[in-house]
This record gives structure tokens, sequence and C-alpha cells, in this order.
């Protein structure tokens, strides 16, 4: 909102495409199907050597469809975080129905989420100059910074407007979305691709293991004698366009993006607030910007790491939140399935939420293996086992809460049901 | 509304340091420590690093001790900026922190690396991962003054100071936040530092032996590397009217825009892409070209990108006459936030030397940088960042 803007109606936004690439595989057909089975994507970790880690377990990206490498140009000098970005970002744009390049590119912004972009790729080119080898490749650094992936989509689809990556850990993808929903609701831009990227790397995974915070069997959020979360990777894109446009164009709406909020626990590096105070903070502003209350929510895609202060600190949140009906609403925990994709895991779980609500089921946090009792303590409605027929769902949550108490928490909903 | 500007840099720390260097046209660069054997051996050696200061009135020893370099710059310039707008060091409202940072705590990085491949990744310290984040400086800056508004951390290289401004602006101005802690960090490890020069990014010596920036200069050979951060307060119009404070400058828009024709690494020549983005960023704040009375370049001594600055200044002027442009980052160096601190002197009027590193006028760019003489007091000044990679953004500000 600047001094040569309009004060007219805000505008409605649209999500008029998805693109996901995660441990499911490439594309968002693959995400739905094992979401739905509920089948955890993790095994052992194959990227680097995991045997002197803590852990040994991953939902790794399997390898890319073989006519990606030549569909994509310069697919050979992108990092593995720029590759999911940009498979991801190309589905989400076919879904929407846009052809890129776009006819008029300063109309399009990319707003991107990653926490380490090409770290992977970094740590191959120091390694070898840690060993003192003579000619090295900086090519291979070349994309190793956070901004990375954002930037690589807005080369691949010859965007000209607002590029930026944020970069505020757990809660960048989700942060990325709300920036995304700004720009299309002010008239920043006309289309907005939005979303996030990250790529398995030694120093998270070594890092996380520090802080004795990675499960060594697959992760299990809200669950009774969890240890901590499990690792992912991926992409996940949303196309975001004002309602009408879409409508305009002949193309369904996947959902309404409704609203975004964001708060800081202000508390500790790693913890968060055990109170669960920022938490909630974040999901009553993105209802209220929204124009929602608590009781129109019908299911929430928590942030559910597995680690037990997280999931502690997100109930009590949610008891905030809603009340009485904390103990009832449905809640969807993706990473039980993918894993925590870092930077990417509020994209990615944006697009399970959007999911959920089109197709009118819930996907459990397991399709009912072990280790799925239930927590005393944290005594939430966790779906598990089979999906959840919720064919009336008309408005969704999904939180993020990241490193250095950083939230966020974007409202869903499903768009035939507001246009009502 | 601009209330508190805190500052740390290779001046020195604080605001009165910078601007006693901006009113010199005296760059400040340093030896770079070359003994890890990072860099080349006729690379280069100097970039605008901190010199030892201590930060004891700024940080407790705890603190001090569990933060990485960047993130204890961070808070202390935001415990700076806070003081300079009149405000407690602790809020009690629902305060946004937007912090820019191109590279993050990359001292922490690098150690953590040498852990992980060196001794094995048992051997990873959690004290170091936690503050190897990129968003590491803006947490700590939130628990510091209690800051419960949203925390958001931008990563685009060069442009990313200017959009985080632009990016708190917006927060103050939708109402999500009634006071804002912006701003930019980054620390320039000789590791950093060498992987800059393997890619051409840096000044080399010259025939005259001066390794210098040279914005606009026609033998201009790249940029000199910058630490420290600065940081601001932005508050609402209401918020500050109803504590009576003092604003030091408007923030009256922000914009930006993608050029595509850039390599990973470099600029582009998308002159046109980029004039129309500044364009629309001026419109958008309901100025012309003609409006602008000082411009506050980016340009920072690079071959390529200063030719594009200088390209895309003169596609959207047209005819008409360009205004004074200053140059800071011959002083302040690259990275670390000095260009915003520049930008908010120059907005509160504060004097500019001659452009440091400029002697030689270049024909194709066709940009003489302000030569020191008195400039009248600025009713609106454009502050211009063209990244490396293709992102680039602007900020109008105004007088308070």
């Amino acid at each position: 909102m600047q001094r040569g803007e309009g004060t007219g109606a805000v505008r409605r936004v649209a999500v008029s495409g998805v693109g996901a690439v995660c441990g499911m595989g490439w594309g968002v057909a693959s995400l739905w199907e094992g979401l739905r089975a509920g089948r955890p994507a993790f095994a052992p970790l194959r990227r680097f050597d995991p045997s002197r880690h803590r852990t040994r377990l991953a939902a790794e990206v399997g390898e890319p469809p073989a006519h990606l490498s030549r569909a994509i140009p310069g697919w050979r000098r992108l990092s593995i975080a720029d590759r999911f970005a940009v498979f991801a970002a190309g589905e989400a744009v076919e879904r929407a129905g846009l052809a890129f390049p776009y006819p008029s590119p300063d109309e399009v912004g990319v707003y991107f989420g990653s926490s380490t972009g090409g770290m992977y790729e970094s740590e191959l080119f120091f390694a070898d100059l840690l060993r003192g080898r003579r000619r090295l490749r900086l090519s291979a650094l070349a994309s190793q910074q956070v901004n990375g992936p954002g930037d690589a989509v807005a080369r691949h689809l010859g965007v000209a407007g607002p590029v930026e990556t944020l970069s505020s850990a757990c809660a960048s993808g989700a942060l990325a979305l709300a920036a995304a929903l700004d720009a299309v609701r002010c008239g920043e831009v006309e289309v907005a691709i939005a979303g996030g990227a990250d790529s398995l790397c030694q120093l998270t995974y070594a890092g996380f293991n520090s802080l004795r915070s990675v499960d060594e069997a697959p992760c299990r959020p809200f669950r009774a004698g969890r240890a901590g979360m499990s690792f992912g990777e991926g992409a996940a894109v949303l196309v975001l366009e004002p309602l009408e446009r879409v409508l305009a164009r002949g193309t369904e709406p996947l959902a309404e993006l409704a609203g975004a909020g964001a708060s800081c626990d202000a508390h500790h590096m790693t913890a968060p607030d055990p109170a669960g105070t920022g938490a909630a903070a974040a999901v009553e502003a993105a209802l209220a910007d929204a124009g929602l209350a608590p009781e129109a929510v019908d299911f929430v895609n928590a942030h559910g790491t597995g680690t037990p202060l997280n999931d502690a600190a997100e109930w009590r949140a949610l008891q905030q939140v809603f009340g009485e009906r904390s103990r009832e609403i449905p809640l969807v925990a993706t990473k039980a399935l993918v894993g925590h994709l870092l930077g990417c895991s509020g994209a990615l779980e944006a697009v399970a939420t959007i999911l959920c609500l089109r197709y009118g089921e819930l996907h459990p946090a397991s399709n009912g293996a072990e280790g799925y009792e239930a927590d005393p303590d944290v005594p939430v409605s966790l779906v598990t086992g089979e999906p959840l027929p919720l064919p009336d769902a008309r408005t969704a949550v999904s939180t993020s809460l990241a490193f250095g108490g950083s939230n966020a928490a974007l409202v869903f909903s499903r768009w035939m049901d507001r246009a009502a | 509304m601009l209330t508190g500007l805190g500052t740390l840099g290779a001046s020195g720390v604080g605001a009165d340091r910078l601007a006693e260097a901006l009113a010199a046209g005296r760059p400040v660069s340093r030896e770079v420590d070359r003994s890890a054997g990072y860099h080349p051996p006729e690379g280069a050696r100097r970039a605008c690093l901190m010199p030892a200061v201590q930060l004891g009135s700024w940080l407790s020893a705890g603190e001090a001790r569990r933060m990485s370099p960047p993130s204890k710059l961070a808070v202390a310039a935001a415990r700076m900026a806070l003081r300079c707008a009149g405000l407690p060091g602790t809020q009690e409202e629902a305060t946004a922190v937007v912090v820019a940072t191109a590279f993050g705590p990359s001292t922490n990085t690098e150690v953590l690396l040498k852990q992980i491949l060196c001794e094995g990744p048992e051997s990873a310290s959690p004290s170091l991962f936690m503050e190897s984040v990129a968003n590491a400086p803006a947490a700590q800056i939130a628990i510091a003054a209690r800051a419960r508004g949203p925390s958001l951390t931008v990563c685009q290289r060069e442009a990313g100071p200017l959009l985080a401004l632009g990016r708190a602006a917006g927060e103050v101005a939708r109402g999500r936040a009634r006071r804002a802690l912006a701003g930019s960090v980054d620390e320039m490890t000789p590791l950093l530092h060498a992987l800059l020069d393997r890619f051409g990014a840096l000044a080399r010596p010259g025939a005259d032996g001066q390794e210098a920036a040279r914005p606009f200069d026609r033998r201009r050979n790249g940029f000199l590397a910058g630490e420290g951060a600065t940081m601001v307060v932005l508050e609402s119009e209401e918020a500050l009217r109803e504590r009576g404070g003092r604003a030091l400058a408007r923030v009256l828009g922000w914009g930006s825009a993608f050029d595509l024709t850039a390599p990973v690494t470099g600029w582009g020549r998308g002159a046109g892409t980029l004039a129309r983005g500044l364009l629309r960023t001026l419109r958008r704040a309901g100025f012309e070209p003609g409006d602008v009375d000082l411009v506050v370049s980016g340009a920072s001594g690079s071959r390529t990108g200063d030719l594009l600055e200088a390209q895309v200044l003169r596609e959207a002027w047209g005819k008409i006459p360009l205004p004074p442009i200053v140059a800071p980052k011959s002083v302040t160096g690259e990275y670390g936030g000095g260009l915003l601190g520049a930008a908010v002197l120059a907005a509160a009027g504060s004097a500019f030397g001659p452009t440091a590193g400029f002697e030689e006028t270049d024909p194709e760019l066709g940009i003489v940088p302000h030569d020191g003489s008195p400039l009248p007091p600025p009713e609106i000044v454009l502050v211009t960042s063209l990244a490396a990679g293709g992102a680039a953004a602007w900020l109008v500000l105004g007088r308070a």
C-alpha cells in the first residue's frame, strides 16, 4: 500500500495452479496419491553417506523424469533445489492455463521461500576447496545462494516483475505465499508464482541432528513417544491471480487464498514459546485478514514437526484460537508422510491443504502403522489410518512455525462456496 | 515515517561516523586476511571491513557469546535505531522485524561445514548451527526487542536491503504493525571475499596500484566488498503522533523488477525492463522522474553493473536532465547496509562529499556523480540497487 495506490476494494485472490515435487514423486498427482494412501516416503538416505550421521532416513526425491533434462533449458547447470523449483513452477502454470513467456512479463512476480538454496552444491565445492583441489568448479557455486531457486523460476518463466526470496527458516514458504497474496491484492502484480524449494544437504542434516531434534524412526507428529522430525526435500508452487481474472479466463480456481498472518515468538532461537502465544497470534491474524471467525475453520494442516516441544506448543496455540473445538477440529500432519521440507514446507503443506479442500477428504498422517498412539498431553484429532471424508469443508488453516520463532498462517477457502 | 537510524560499518559505529565518511568522500578499506589460502595470489586484497570495535554498550556479554557476527551487528544496529527514535529498547506492541542478508551468518556456516566435512557430522556444533540460519539476525533482534510482529528475512543479494525496507513499510502501512525494525546486515569473511574475487566481482589494483571502487568511472574494475549493519525504525504517522516523536524521513514508495538477461552471477543488459520498473515504482508513489531531487545510486564500481545502472537512469529520465547522483558504495563497500544508511542520511539532509574513486567520466555511461559541491536538502530521494543475478529494487524517500 503506497501513496499512489487506490483505496478501492481489496481483490480476492485465487489459486489457479499448483505444482509439487517431494519424496512422493514428481508432480501433484503422485503427491495426492501418496498422501491419500497415508504412505510415508521415508527411506535410507542416498544423496550423501549417512553412516556417521545420528539418523539415516529422509524422504528424498527420486530421479527426475527423463524428459526434463531436455525440456528445461540449462537443466544441468541448475542446483537440485533449483530443479525442484523450476519443475514445480512449470507444473503450476500449466494447471493455471497460463502460457509462458507471459505476454506482459512486468505483471508477473516470483515470491519464493528457501532455507538453504543450493547448499548441497556448495558443500561439494567447499569439500574440493578444503582438499586443495586446484581446478575448482565455480559454476557449482553459481546458484549456491538462498535466492537461487526463486531466481531460477523467474528465468525459466521469463518473469520481469518483482522477484523476492524470503528465508525465515521453516516459515519461508508460507511467508512467501503471504507476500504474494499482498502483491496480487494491491495490484502490484497480476500473476504471482509463489512457493518454496529446498534440497537435502549435510549442513541441515547434521545441524538438526546436533540439536537432537530428528527422530531415528519416521516422525510421529502429535503422537506419544514422538522423538523429532524427519527430513524431506522438494518444491511446491502456487499460481495466485485475482479471482475475477481466473474466472474470466474460464479456468476453474483450485481454491482461494483468503488470508495470511505472521508473528514472532521473540522467545528463543530454536525452542518455541511453550505457551504457543506467537503461533496463536499468527493464526488469529490470518483469520482476521480473511474476515473469518475461528468457527469457520473446518480443519487445520498443522506445522506438526514431531518434536516434543513444537507439537506441544502448537497444541496450546490451537487451544487459544479454537477453544473447546481444539480437541475436535480435524488435524492434518503432512510432514508425517513427506518429512520436513524446511523452507518449502509451508508451500507444500499449502498444496496439500488445497488438495484436501478440493477433494473433500483429509489425508491421514499414516495408514495405521505402529507408533501412532495418541498423546494424552496433546489431545488433537489427528487424521490417521484412512482419509477422512469432509465433503463440506469450506475453510482450512495451514500453519508454519519456524526456527527463530517466526510464525506464519494461511487461510484457504474452497472458492465456489465463498462465491455462493 | 522513518524515525530512527542505527548503523555500523567500515567507518565505525553510529550514524555520525558514516555521515562524516560520506561528507569527506573517504573510503575506509582494510587488508583482508588471506592466510587461509582461499585467495588467488593476484587477487583482491582490500575490503570495507569493520574496525575492531567494542559493542559492549549495545550487547550484553551473554548475547555477544551466543550470537553469530551478523546477529551481533544487527542487534547493535537495531538498539541504536530504537535509541535514535527515542524509543525504549523493549517493544510493548507488535513490532515487525525485516532484515536483508545476502549471505547470512558466513563465519558460522564455514566453521560448521568444516566440522562436518573434516571431522565428521557427529562433530557439528548445535550452537553454531542455530546461528547459521539466514534468519538468525532477525530472530535475535526480535528476542532482544521483544518484537512480536511478523519476522521476515529477505535474501536477494544487493537488492535485499531496499526490498526489506519496502516490505517493512508495507507491514506498517497495512496496519499489521505499528512499528517495524528494518534493515540489512552482512559480514565479509576471507572465504566470502575470496569467492567474490574468483567470480571477478571485486576491484583489483589498477595501474596506480590503488585497489578502489570507482562508481561510474571509466577505469572501474569491480567493487569493494563491505560488512556491517544498518537498521531503521519505521512507524505509522499515528503511532508517531501519539508519542510525539520526530521523523528523519518519509518512506514514500518502493518497487522491484527482474532483468532476465542477467547471468546468475552478474548484471545483464535489460535496461528497458528495469527502467520500466523504476518508473512504475515512482508512479505508484505518485511521482515522475522530474520530481526526484537526488539519486542515491547503488553503483558500486562494477564494470557491467554500473553500465546497467547508467542506462536505466538515462532511459527512465529520457530528455529530462538527471538530478544529482551520489554513489556511496565506494565509501561503505557493497553489502552490510551502507547504502541504506547513506540513503537515510541523504533524505535527512546530510552533506555528501565528492564521489570517492570517481575521477574520469566514462563516455559510454555519461554519468558524472556528485562532485562534493553543496546540495540543497532534497524533498524526494530515489534509492537504487541493481543486484547481480537480475533482481533490482528501488525506494522513494522524502523529507520528513
